[in-house]
């Protein structure tokens, strides 16, 4: 059995204009923020924004580049207390926060393989691609245990 | 005090001295500097013997995953991203501290060629994470800050290979000083160290990612990475070759040639900040007080000249690249400080020139507590004269 057999094709994902309120809105309704794929205008998968990632946008500048210096303090971030106006929800765009790098799989994946490479990077769920590398999906942990279950007659 | 219990002692005041540092808003490297000088042998000598005498072995542990860090640096996409400016300026503001600290030791400080060429390569590197801190501080944005981030975090990599180069020919200058094949010889000495260091990192960044596919969990991945790293460091100790430069090809290998190498990198962040902490503590006990007089203008023409060198070198490449007039004028004052690549470069020419080891790092410690004091004030002035916060 590969990945695209068993994941959720229809995902909501945005574009790297999205607005930090834009993005805040789709998820309103739920009480968890979950992985959000970023794609182009032709599906092409660019990044992914996590709840990780909103709270960045709350604490400061942050781009790729830090990632490579060395003995950097960390930043003590206090999200009760920080000083920042209501117009950041327009002014931040999901480029600014979005992960560039990050874990993907090919939808063709075998369930084994998957499973092992989300367990190897802690990853709850992570984004399905095609070989041209356009979303096609997402994929979570327990999509692949349920998988299992089902395999073994325990569930219909 | 038993060797354990010194460990314990410097990672816990180390930890709390430096969250009182940051309080008046310096960088946590000064704290353990401070507090590395002051239990130190010159002054309260609480740190045993047995951490003393790891000194070597923490350091080229540190350096070599500073190094394998820094060759992050060149990924393809990174490479691709940052611009002109960054590249022109990140050359020539390392190559101006090299050459004109070099100059002044050598015709000013009349100091013999191959110090003056070890302190010029100490003095092109910089430490990004006082600049970071008062850019997240003030909040900068924009075109000066995005260049002058890009700039102190690709300028140590120069730095290493500056640093290996100037080694080899100062070596070679100090052990053959009267053969006739001399410059064959320094040319011959220089090449082999690189050539050398990036057959080793690639043999390793190969054989590494081969290995991967063996690897199942987060806890697997760290010691796979770190033994690596050892492994590395190790082999070129052994063969004579560039503890530095070999990890930084490592490192820049395995980002180029392993679509989740950024993984490996991600999986140390969970050990060094210790090892971190060690190495700059230690470098502060290492601190001869007692040889601090003799080096007044030694020190004072280190600091003067290299950030001459930095702010004229930043100029001239911004100039080349067409950059804009602020980041011409000012972007040289936010790569004053220095750190950890300085002291690890500096502890490397101690060990290799035992005469005047003392005399060179002691300086570079000294000078790197002003300069870490100083130049987060230099950086808010730049960021302020440019017009980003």
């Amino acid at each position: 059995m590969q990945i695209k057999d068993i994941m959720s094709g229809q995902v909501i994902s945005v574009t790297r204009s999205s607005t930090l309120r834009q993005l805040l809105k789709l998820f309103d309704k739920f009480h968890i923020f979950p992985l959000v794929p970023v794609i182009e205008n032709d599906k092409r998968l660019i990044g992914i924004v996590s709840f990780r990632d909103l709270i960045d946008a709350l604490s400061s500048y942050h781009p790729d580049v830090l990632k490579l210096v060395p003995f950097l303090d960390e930043e003590e971030i206090d999200i009760f207390k920080m000083d920042i106006t209501d117009d950041i929800g327009n002014l931040v765009v999901v480029e600014d926060i979005m992960e560039r790098e990050f874990i993907s799989i090919l939808e063709d994946t075998s369930l084994e393989e998957a499973y092992k490479l989300m367990r190897l990077h802690l990853k709850e769920e992570v984004p399905v691609t095609d070989k041209a590398g356009r979303l096609v999906g997402m994929v979570g942990v327990f999509d692949i245990i349920q998988a299992v279950f089902r395999q073994k007659g325990i569930i219909e | 005090m038993n060797t354990i219990l010194g460990v314990g002692f410097i990672l816990t005041t180390g930890l709390f001295s430096a969250k009182l540092i940051k309080r008046i808003k310096f960088p946590a490297v000064t704290a353990y500097l401070l507090l590395g000088i002051l239990i130190g042998p010159s002054l309260f000598k609480l740190i045993p013997e047995g951490v003393l005498n790891s000194s070597g072995l923490i350091s080229n542990v540190v350096l070599g995953i500073i190094a394998f860090g820094i060759g992050q640096n060149f990924s393809r996409y990174h490479l691709k991203k940052i611009g002109k400016p960054i590249i022109w300026i990140s050359i020539l503001e390392a190559c101006g501290a090299w050459a004109l600290v070099t100059l002044t030791f050598l015709f000013i400080l009349r100091q013999p060629f191959y110090i003056s060429l070890v302190f010029g390569a100490i003095a092109s590197a910089t430490a990004p994470a006082a600049t970071v801190m008062v850019i997240r501080e003030y909040r900068a944005r924009g075109n000066f800050t995005d260049t002058l981030l890009g700039v102190v975090a690709i300028d140590d990599a120069w730095c290493l290979i500056i640093f290996a180069i100037s080694l080899a020919i100062s070596q070679a200058v100090y052990t053959h000083m009267m053969a006739a094949s001399f410059l064959i010889k320094v040319f011959f000495n220089a090449l082999l160290s690189i050539f050398g260091s990036f057959v080793l990192g690639a043999v390793l960044a190969i054989v590494l990612s081969l290995l991967y596919r063996f690897i199942r969990t987060q806890t697997e991945l760290l010691i796979f990475t770190l033994g690596f790293i050892f492994l590395n460091i190790g082999l070129a100790i052994w063969l004579h070759l560039s503890v530095l430069l070999s990890s930084m090809f490592l490192g820049a290998i395995l980002i180029n040639a392993h679509r989740y190498s950024f993984k490996f990198f991600d999986a140390l962040k969970c050990v060094d900040s210790p090892l971190f902490l060690l190495f700059f503590v230690l470098a502060g006990a290492n601190l001869e007080i007692s040889v601090l007089p003799k080096l007044g203008i030694i020190s004072i023409a280190y600091l003067v000249f290299r950030v001459i060198g930095k702010v004229g070198g930043a100029s001239l490449g911004a100039k080349i690249s067409n950059a804009p007039e602020n980041v011409r004028r000012y972007l040289g004052w936010g790569l004053v400080p220095q750190a950890g690549v300085a002291l690890g470069v500096a502890l490397i020419a101690k060990s290799d020139f035992p005469a005047v080891g003392e005399m060179i790092f002691t300086t570079i410690i000294a000078t790197t507590v002003i300069y870490e004091l100083i130049g987060p004030l230099c950086t808010k002035y730049a960021l302020k004269k440019a017009g980003e916060i």
